[in-house]
């Protein structure tokens, strides 16, 4: 419990800049729609003197924007980036930071066994992000209905934001099984931010073709938003591949943490 | 001397991770311009007429999808991005890792001048700074011109990767003059990627919305826009001066803050 509450408040900080920052975002960027529908109303107007074949190839994304949801849709892209890469960091560095600042001795020579420290400092982590969802989701949700003057389905769009925390919960495993495999890690930040950046540019990649296995390759394509808003459900294929890529690397980063070396002083 | 060896070879593991990444991403996103040139005409028509703000959405900017040269307009974008985290992560760390690493004691007693010191890491970070730069080039330009078909694209890219360099001084500078001001080394790094995760945002945001149009002067990501460069306005002196200005600022703020600084031992 010391050890959690410990994280915690090492923590806090850190989940506090990025509550500012993903709520800041979503304030932003929901505070544009107005504008935006307005224009996509417009250009649907142009679109009607296009043959019907390329009305099609575009038509289908344009038709959305219009709309809160489909706008959402769109810019959910890069508060997921921004997600990704919160999770990520507290992912990689809480484990690992104990011997980066030296303190891996002074912890690890307490009567506690090694599980029960990764135990703690997950549910810390696991804390931070469920905090940080519970903020976006709020001020998310009064955003929208501020911006939004037609009628909306609130549940899918609280479907929509919920993937924010499925796709954290991802980085944060990932994260932690990087930061039990590679051997010393000096700098948090190249890290975190060279994985995320690498799986978001893959995703901008995959979005061009329509190759449905290749999206199991990258976590910010396994919430297709089209998808959910016409099924009102996540898809199971990727939930379970999310669920069993959580549990493999949880588990992994339990046996590998208690059996590793630790570098002390 | 040896201090510039030194970081050369600290830096040289990343830096080729760094140049992997970026063939990587132009060759698979070239691999996928085949697909799309095939659309034909039509849709060219269709965007041109599309508001600024939608396009932007759907991350196409003001470019022509069906030629190679607008292609790689959008694909710079992304270059421009991976190019300036480089170059933030690598000018916030090459001069606090001293501290971080706690081998500050061991260079600061060393018969060499604390300025001397600096200027041989800038150049080190200069070179690398360089050297993906080239890579990007050449990379570029041999696979681009597999698709090319006779169009001049090499003036273009050459132009691109001017513009990309001058974005990277801009943020490696902003690194280390974060580095060089704060006093604890782990907080620069953090600091300079919220600025660069910043001034990312506010040019997507630019771009969405007309009526911040004023802000652009404030994100270093609207100086040297594919756009702009490959268009016959070439380099505007506006953004080269405030370039220039500010990297001369930083790198003065860097010496004269790192020189007067009780370092961390």
């Amino acid at each position: 419990m010391n050890m959690f509450l410990h994280e915690l408040k090492a923590y806090k900080k850190f989940t506090a800049i990025w509550i500012i920052t993903l709520v800041g975002l979503v304030v932003l960027f929901l505070s544009m729609f107005p504008t935006i529908s307005r224009e996509a109303e417009e250009f649907k107007r142009i679109m009607q003197g296009f043959p019907e074949s390329i009305r099609l190839a575009l038509g289908l994304s344009v038709e959305n924007i219009g709309s809160i949801l489909g706008y959402y849709s769109y810019i959910f892209l890069y508060i997921s980036l921004f997600g990704a890469i919160q999770a990520m960091i507290i992912g990689v560095s809480i484990l690992s930071k104990e011997v980066r600042q030296k303190t891996a001795d002074f912890l690890l020579t307490k009567p506690v066994t090694r599980s029960q420290i990764v135990t703690a400092k997950l549910l810390a982590a696991l804390s931070s992000l469920v905090i940080t969802n519970i903020a976006y989701l709020g001020a998310a949700t009064v955003m929208a209905s501020l911006v939004e003057t037609k009628e909306y389905s609130t549940r899918l769009f609280l479907l929509l934001s919920m993937t924010l925390f499925f796709l954290q919960l991802i980085f944060l495993a990932l994260g932690m099984i990087v930061s039990v495999l590679v051997p010393k890690i000096k700098s948090v930040l190249s890290i975190s931010l060279g994985i995320v950046f690498a799986f978001f540019i893959l995703g901008a990649l995959i979005s061009t073709t329509r190759d449905h296995a290749l999206r199991y390759l990258t976590p910010f394509k396994y919430f297709d938003f089209a998808y959910i808003i016409q099924h009102s459900s996540y898809e199971s294929s990727f939930i379970a591949a999310a669920i069993g890529f959580i549990a493999i690397a949880i588990t992994a980063s339990y046996i590998i943490y208690s059996k590793r070396d630790i570098h002390a002083v | 001397m040896n201090v510039f060896i030194r970081e050369m070879k600290a830096n040289r593991k990343a830096l080729i991770l760094w140049s992997i990444g970026v063939f990587l991403m132009i060759a698979s996103s070239m691999g996928k311009y085949a697909g799309l040139s095939a659309s034909g005409q039509s849709v060219t028509d269709l965007m041109a007429q599309m508001p600024q703000s939608l396009k932007a959405i759907m991350g196409m900017g003001t470019f022509d999808l069906s030629t190679v040269s607008g292609y790689y307009g959008v694909l710079f974008i992304y270059l421009a991005m991976i190019a300036a985290i480089h170059a933030t992560l690598l000018g916030a760390s090459i001069i606090s890792k001293e501290e971080r690493d706690k081998t500050s004691e061991f260079l600061f007693v060393k018969p060499i001048s604390r300025s001397k010191i600096i200027t041989l890491k800038l150049i080190a970070a200069l070179v690398n700074l360089l050297i993906l730069n080239l890579v990007t080039l050449v990379s570029s330009i041999l696979l681009v011109q597999n698709y090319s078909q006779g169009e001049g694209i090499i003036g273009d890219i050459t132009r691109l990767m001017l513009g990309m360099f001058i974005l990277q001084l801009i943020f490696l500078f902003i690194g280390t003059a974060l580095a060089g001001v704060s006093k604890q080394p782990k907080t620069a790094q953090s600091y300079a990627t919220g600025i660069l995760l910043f001034t990312l945002m506010l040019s997507f945001a630019i771009d969405l919305n007309e009526r911040i149009t004023v802000l652009k002067y404030l994100t270093p990501f609207k100086y040297f826009e594919a756009k702009n460069l490959m268009d016959t306005r070439g380099f505007e002196p506006v953004y080269l001066i405030l370039s220039g200005l500010i990297i001369a600022v930083l790198i003065k703020v860097t010496y004269i803050f790192y020189e007067k600084r009780d370092l961390n031992v």
